[in-house]
């Protein structure tokens, strides 16, 4: 008895984990999965989106997923901002994604150093009514602080692959890395189409940090412990497929929530790279790949 | 003149197109066609020469425009080889055949005529494009194409890969769009019988340069310079 509610709660509380999880790689799906971006510093723009929902919250006591939203325009144009410079760095150049990685390495150290810099290294965490209140049924009992990231999670998922499949400029995402020529003859400019989807992938790291830091505390250098499990999700889900992405997340937090109850949380990262490994060795092209 | 770096391609080519013709480029491989039409599309820049689109008596310089211009003034492609987004659906696929602004009010309509044009398409279209066979996604290249509701309707070797059946089968629907839709077309086709089935003109290329124009099929057909050189018979 005591097992299997041991047992449902932690797969309840994978799942929550599982749907911010998607929130933190969707960008990614866009960004290395439809565009051929290896954007590895995601997760470190993921930060900066905590550390934006952070000053808003300690500064103005707006709340941090409110916060995340109202961040997502500023993104939004940053990350469209970052991909001209990339494009005409890298991309314009010739088609070399080692270096293309190497620049986004390089970008994720700057984007740490500048947080330490700004912020210094301690954790830092928000206040919000719902942060420590919990919901339960019985014996089961979910923390608010898990429950409203998952919710906005939700949304964010489901608004982008509504915008992706149903808009013409998200028809245009979705088609722009299989064939620059023939985008071309759709009468799309292929640079401007990137641009748009690298802007919509960094705008999601705004509510993605927002969410995490409503979750627990963070610290500059957090999005390091993220880089595996963004790109096995990106991976498992199917390059580029949304719906993929959240059933992936979803798959790796149940994964590391039982791992983490039953065999101890130190183990948890393991799930990652294990499902990672996994699911390059059994079903390369991802659960939803095409 | 247009070529590929070094290698001279285009010598001194001149075609025109009338509204409401059907013209074709008719020639073996490696004979200049593809590269007249890329140069139109803007996929080759000419290193000599104008390409000209008059539109209400006024005239408008195509040459030096983007491709992506070029294609939201009305001039669509279907392009050699298909080039069709395997990944995606095939009315995902169509629907992105009609992103240019002027063919978004239409696309409804459009895709209506298209599954009525091409019936084989309507039962397929949440089917990713990349698994159907070859006569099936030059029905989609050329719906594709349609749904940017061109008034010029380029086609580039629309046979390659095709058996003989489908050859005609995709003829005869490019005929039957152009005249459903008061369309001009261009097509490059190496397959003779089938091309001048549809054309109101066409000249002849041979290395670069047109050898032979023919101001209507029959002449196309009787040519003594086109049964010998072209048709080698």
């Amino acid at each position: 008895m005591f097992e299997h509610q041991l047992f449902l709660n932690a797969v309840l509380s994978g799942l929550l984990l599982g749907g911010f999880y998607a929130s933190v790689s969707i960008g990614l799906t866009i960004s290395f999965g439809q565009l051929n971006i290896v954007n590895i510093a995601h997760p470190a723009f993921v930060i900066v989106g905590s550390y934006a929902a952070y000053t808003a919250n300690s500064g103005l006591g707006l709340d941090p997923i409110v916060s995340g939203i109202l961040f997502m325009p500023v993104f939004f144009a940053g990350g469209a901002v970052f991909y001209r410079v990339y494009h005409v760095c890298f991309e314009a150049r010739g088609d070399d994604p080692l270096r293309g990685l190497a620049f986004f390495f390089g970008i994720m150290f700057v984007i740490e150093v500048l947080l330490i810099i700004a912020y210094g290294v301690d954790y830092r965490l928000v206040e919000a009514a719902y942060i420590g209140e919990t919901v339960g049924y019985g014996a089961i009992t979910l923390p608010l602080r898990m429950v409203a990231p998952f919710l906005a999670a939700l949304i964010l998922t489901f608004g982008i692959q509504l915008f992706l499949s149903k808009t013409f400029t998200g028809r245009a995402i979705m088609a722009v890395a299989q064939d620059q020529i023939a985008v071309q003859l759709m009468a799309i400019n292929p640079t401007y189409i990137k641009q748009i989807a690298f802007g919509i992938a960094i705008m999601t790291a705004s509510l993605a940090g927002a969410l995490l830091i409503v979750i627990g505390p963070v610290e500059p250098s957090m999005g390091r412990q993220y880089i595996g499990r963004v790109f096995a999700i990106a991976v498992l889900g199917g390059m580029g497929s949304i719906p993929g992405t959240l059933v992936a997340a979803l798959i790796l937090g149940v994964a590391e929530s039982l791992t983490a109850t039953f065999y101890g949380p130190s183990w948890a990262p393991a799930v990652s790279f294990g499902l990672l490994l996994g699911a390059l060795a059994l079903r390369p092209q991802g659960l939803f790949g095409r | 003149m247009a070529g590929y770096g070094a290698a001279r391609v285009l010598h001194g080519v001149t075609v025109h197109l009338e509204q409401g013709e059907t013209v074709v480029l008719l020639g073996a491989n490696g004979n200049g066609k593809s590269t007249l039409i890329n140069c139109l599309m803007g996929l080759v820049r000419p290193s000599q020469g104008t390409i000209l689109l008059e539109v209400n008596g006024v005239s408008q310089e195509l040459t030096g425009l983007s491709t992506e211009s070029i294609v939201d003034m009305g001039i669509a492609l279907v392009p050699e080889g298909r080039r069709l987004f395997p990944n995606l659906t095939v009315r995902e696929n169509l629907l992105l055949g009609a992103y240019r602004l002027a063919a978004r009010p239409a696309r409804a309509k459009n895709l209506e005529f298209c599954f009525h044009a091409f019936p084989a398409l309507a039962d397929r279209q949440k089917q990713l494009a990349g698994s159907m066979s070859g006569g099936e996604q030059q029905m989609v290249a050329i719906a594709r194409a349609f749904m940017s509701a061109p008034k010029i309707l380029v086609v580039d070797e629309p046979s390659v890969g095709l058996s003989p059946i489908m050859v005609k089968q995709v003829i005869s629907k490019i005929d039957e769009l152009k005249v459903a839709h008061g369309l001009t077309v261009l097509m490059a086709e190496q397959n003779f019988n089938q091309a001048i089935r549809i054309a109101d003109r066409g000249y002849v290329m041979v290395q670069g340069q047109v050898a032979f124009e023919g101001m209507d099929a029959a002449e196309l057909r009787d040519n003594d310079f086109v049964r010998k050189a072209y048709l080698g018979v």
